[in-house]
């Protein structure tokens, strides 16, 4: 008997469905971050709210690589639902807290790809997945700098104005 | 139906229950879904398409659903010449037809693979 499902698709179900789940929390990030661009820029924070507007297009990317992928390899991709994005946030801090946790809850949902991957020695999706985890590095480095800001500035007096101006310059160059 | 393989050497026996069973076509590419009475082709788009239509249906909601409504599920699936109209005993049934079938495409892979692909693991 030909394996025909091999020939039709190179990646099995089981990583088929996490990868869609991936586009699904890429999708939901972007639009988090469009939420919090939002809320910086009705507050007085531009440079936060532009960085926040430059994070959503990046999740965006990532979403759309996802989703090529899966249909290169012979599968389907599912264009996802996105609800339930909180609108409000108490304090300029908290749209950083959130924004940290995004960033890690995505790292995390990546590695357990990969995970599976191993599993399965699917090394193609493995060597996909390798881009991503880099990524991750420099996601989760700008969103834990920013954190940082609040504690080495301080937001009393001009504080918050003062983070708001370097979260518009953080960058991540680590040739590592 | 398919009942006497010999008749047809083109078809290959996937995985058969009680009440139905899966013949691969290696010749179109295709399987052959032989249950509740009826003989459907479906190809391998139209055969996830199934599964995941079988899988979607809350059979446990459904056990305890106890309202008058007609205890039957219209399975239409998009882009495909087939329609299944299935009690609740029969989607049960379908469910374990097509888990039992997609498990041994999965063997079928490995095997393939050790025995084609990869024999420097043999």
């Amino acid at each position: 008997m030909k394996d025909l499902v091999r020939v039709k698709t190179l990646i099995s179900s089981d990583i088929e469905a996490l990868l869609n789940k991936q586009i699904k929390m890429e999708a939901y990030s972007s639009s988090v971050y469009l939420s919090m661009a939002s809320w910086c820029n009705r507050n007085g924070y531009d440079f936060s709210s532009n960085y926040f507007f430059k994070q959503a297009e990046e999740e965006r990317q990532h979403q759309l690589k996802f989703f090529k992928y899966i249909l290169d390899m012979g599968g389907n991709s599912v264009s996802p639902d996105v609800t339930n994005i909180k609108q409000e946030y108490n304090s300029f801090r908290e749209v950083f807290e959130e924004a940290l946790d995004q960033e890690i809850n995505v790292t995390q949902s990546i590695k357990n790809i990969y995970a599976r991957c191993l599993k399965e020695q699917d090394f193609v999706t493995i060597e996909f997945l390798n881009w991503f985890l880099k990524e991750q590095r420099e996601e989760e480095y700008k969103a834990r700098r920013a954190l940082e800001l609040f504690e080495v500035i301080g937001e009393e007096g001009t504080g918050r104005w003062q983070i708001d101006k370097h979260v518009g310059e953080i960058k991540y160059d680590s040739q590592a | 139906m398919y009942s006497n393989l010999s008749d047809h050497p083109h078809l290959t026996e996937v995985f058969t229950t009680a009440h139905g069973a899966v013949f691969q076509n290696d010749t179109d590419r295709c399987w052959q879904v032989n249950f509740a009475g009826k003989n459907a082709r479906f190809d391998y788009r139209c055969l996830l398409k199934l599964r995941t239509a079988v899988y979607r249906i809350d059979i446990e909601q459904r056990l305890l659903d106890s309202t008058k409504s007609p205890d039957v599920e219209i399975i239409f699936i998009c882009a495909c010449d087939h329609c299944y109209v299935l009690s609740l005993a029969q989607i049960i049934a379908l469910r374990d037809l097509l888990e039992g079938t997609f498990v041994m495409l999965e063997l079928n892979q490995i095997i393939y693979d050790r025995l084609h692909r990869v024999p420097a693991y043999i």
